[in-house]
């Protein structure tokens, strides 16, 4: 019983934690540009292709693999920065029209992937072991871990970013108010560059680390945005941690009624509990910081 | 100081100002009256450069200011108080006063000019040292815009621009407001202050600029213009009473 409990805790735990880490970076966006960036699953997906490609067609170590990836990703999010974000800001378009944009982008990143990579399901080598590791009456493995560490360490880096530095200061007043942000000498483009760069960044971190344990296809983005999604709006869509928390509270009833119901039922069955928070809490189980904004 | 030279200006291709000219001397305080919607605020937003101006010059100490970036305004040291004062609500008061510094903040002795800025606006506004950690969202609005003002002055600005600073508040607080304003006038700094309460606004100023729907319709001394009867009627209405 209490192992069942468990395994399915630590599963739970272990795809939470990308969700959370996507729904991180959703709101990293969201808050200082006030656009869903409907993108964000495709940078996951990127980084376990990137895995895949630089790892087994290119066969390099993965600290280089790593490193290629990551100059992959953060330029997919400058790609997206410049060739949608800022045409469409300049010609003040309404944010959900930026939004319908990144949508745009998203099919554009899915499109070259397919070319690049083709349909199949492709193994995506683990950077770490996937030898089973016992802790206790628990068997798991470091890739498992590292997610879980990865999650961990990504909160606290966003934490100190935005709550420790002059310029996560800069960043949290952009997505107060852009305008008076501006009146202050700050110059918001950078800042949304900035928070596209970073999500990218830590949203491909994700994909490569979850890669091997999702298995990696040119398709796993639209999901993957679309569980990122759901953390962000579950948690609260104005905090990053918020977001981060409703992607772990996703993954753990994921697989808890996987468990102990059908993994058939566990997907309706959240959007249905979201759908019922939601309509007691508009802004989030966590999200009072968007309440209060103005 | 700054001087503003046939300008026409507006948003998205709407003129808002219709060949406006205006001089900002040095360490005087230049009052823009007029009724809503006269274009008072149109002139500070295109000083800090946010509305397109289609021709005409503003030069600031004899630059040319009028195709840059906001940011590079604020960097020249013009700063604006907005109007509806505009701090950030879910920030603390210490934080909105850390963004106004941010001109200053690359700056090598910037340990320093932040003390000396902070022990400066503490000392105009002393109540704001308690509040530091306060959200300022949740101050009353004489407090708001106090912050706002004090964010400005942070940067240590050359010319200040306060665009309807008494928008909303108790007529005691407004009379606080504007003496803080003939203050920072006499420690040397040159202030713009757009205002619909014609009457406090002209009494303060040295010059005095009267709009009405566009144009710059009379111009000259704060005082002379406040007790001229033919304006009061025809551009400043029942504004100049209250």
């Amino acid at each position: 019983m209490l192992i069942k409990l468990s395994y399915l805790l630590l599963a739970g735990l272990t795809n939470g934690s990308v969700y959370g880490l996507i729904g991180l970076s959703l709101s990293i966006i969201y808050g200082s540009s006030r656009v869903i960036n409907f993108a964000q699953g495709e940078f996951a997906m990127l980084g376990a292709m990137c895995a895949f490609f630089f790892m087994v067609s290119a066969s390099l170590p993965w600290p280089l693999a790593m490193l290629a990836m990551i100059v992959v990703v953060v330029l997919a999010a400058l790609a997206l920065d410049y060739g949608i974000y800022r045409p469409l800001v300049r010609r003040r378009a309404a944010p959900l029209t930026i939004m319908i944009g990144t949508l745009a982008g998203a099919i554009i990143l899915y499109g070259l992937a397919f070319v690049v990579w083709g349909p199949e399901q492709k193994f995506v080598p683990p950077v770490l072991s996937l030898e089973p590791l016992r802790i206790g009456f628990l068997i798991t493995n470091s890739q498992q871990l590292s997610l879980i560490g990865l999650f961990i360490f990504f909160l606290m880096l966003t934490w100190y970013i935005l709550y420790r530095t002059r310029f996560g200061l800069s960043v949290r007043a952009t997505g107060v108010n852009p305008r008076t942000a501006l009146l202050m000498g700050i110059r918001s483009e950078r800042i949304v560059q900035f928070s596209f760069m970073f999500s990218a960044f830590i949203s491909g971190v994700a994909g490569m680390m979850i890669g091997p344990l999702l298995g990696g296809n040119v398709g796993m983005g639209l999901l993957l945005t679309v569980k990122g999604f759901m953390a962000a709006i579950f948690g609260g869509l104005g905090s990053p941690f918020a977001a981060a928390a409703g992607g772990l509270a996703i993954g753990m009833m994921e697989a808890l009624m996987a468990g102990y119901g059908t993994s058939l039922y566990a997907e309706p069955s959240i959007f249905v509990f979201i759908l019922m928070v939601l309509i007691v809490r508009p802004y989030g189980l966590l999200g009072d910081y968007e309440a209060e904004r103005r | 100081m700054l001087n503003i030279d046939n300008i026409v200006a507006g948003y998205n291709t709407s003129v808002a100002l219709e060949n406006v000219s205006l001089d900002i001397p040095e360490g005087k305080i230049v009052s823009v009256v007029g009724a809503n919607g006269a274009g008072k605020s149109t002139i500070v937003n295109a000083i800090s450069r946010l509305v397109s101006v289609y021709s005409g010059a503003i030069r600031f100490d004899g630059k040319d200011i009028t195709s840059m970036r906001p940011t590079q305004v604020v960097e020249l040291g013009v700063v604006q108080v907005p109007e509806g004062r505009d701090i950030f609500p879910p920030l603390t008061v210490e934080e909105n006063l850390r963004l106004g510094f941010h001109r200053l903040a690359g700056r090598k002795d910037a340990a320093r000019r932040y003390e000396e800025r902070f022990s400066y606006v503490t000392g105009l506004f002393p109540i704001l040292r308690e509040r530091l950690k306060q959200r300022a969202g949740t101050m009353s609005g004489g407090e708001q815009q106090m912050v706002a003002i004090s964010r400005a002055l942070m940067a240590d600005p050359r010319l200040l621009m306060l665009d309807e600073p008494s928008l909303g508040l108790a007529p005691m607080i407004v009379d606080q407001i504007f003496d803080i304003l003939a203050r920072l006038r006499s420690d040397g700094l040159t202030i713009l202050l757009v205002e619909q309460h014609a009457d406090e606004a002209l009494k303060l100023a040295d010059y005095g600029y009267v709009m009405g729907t566009g144009k710059v319709r009379a111009k000259g001394r704060g005082e002379d213009l406040r007790t001229d009867p033919t304006l009061a009627q025809s551009y400043l209405g029942r504004m100049a009473e209250g």
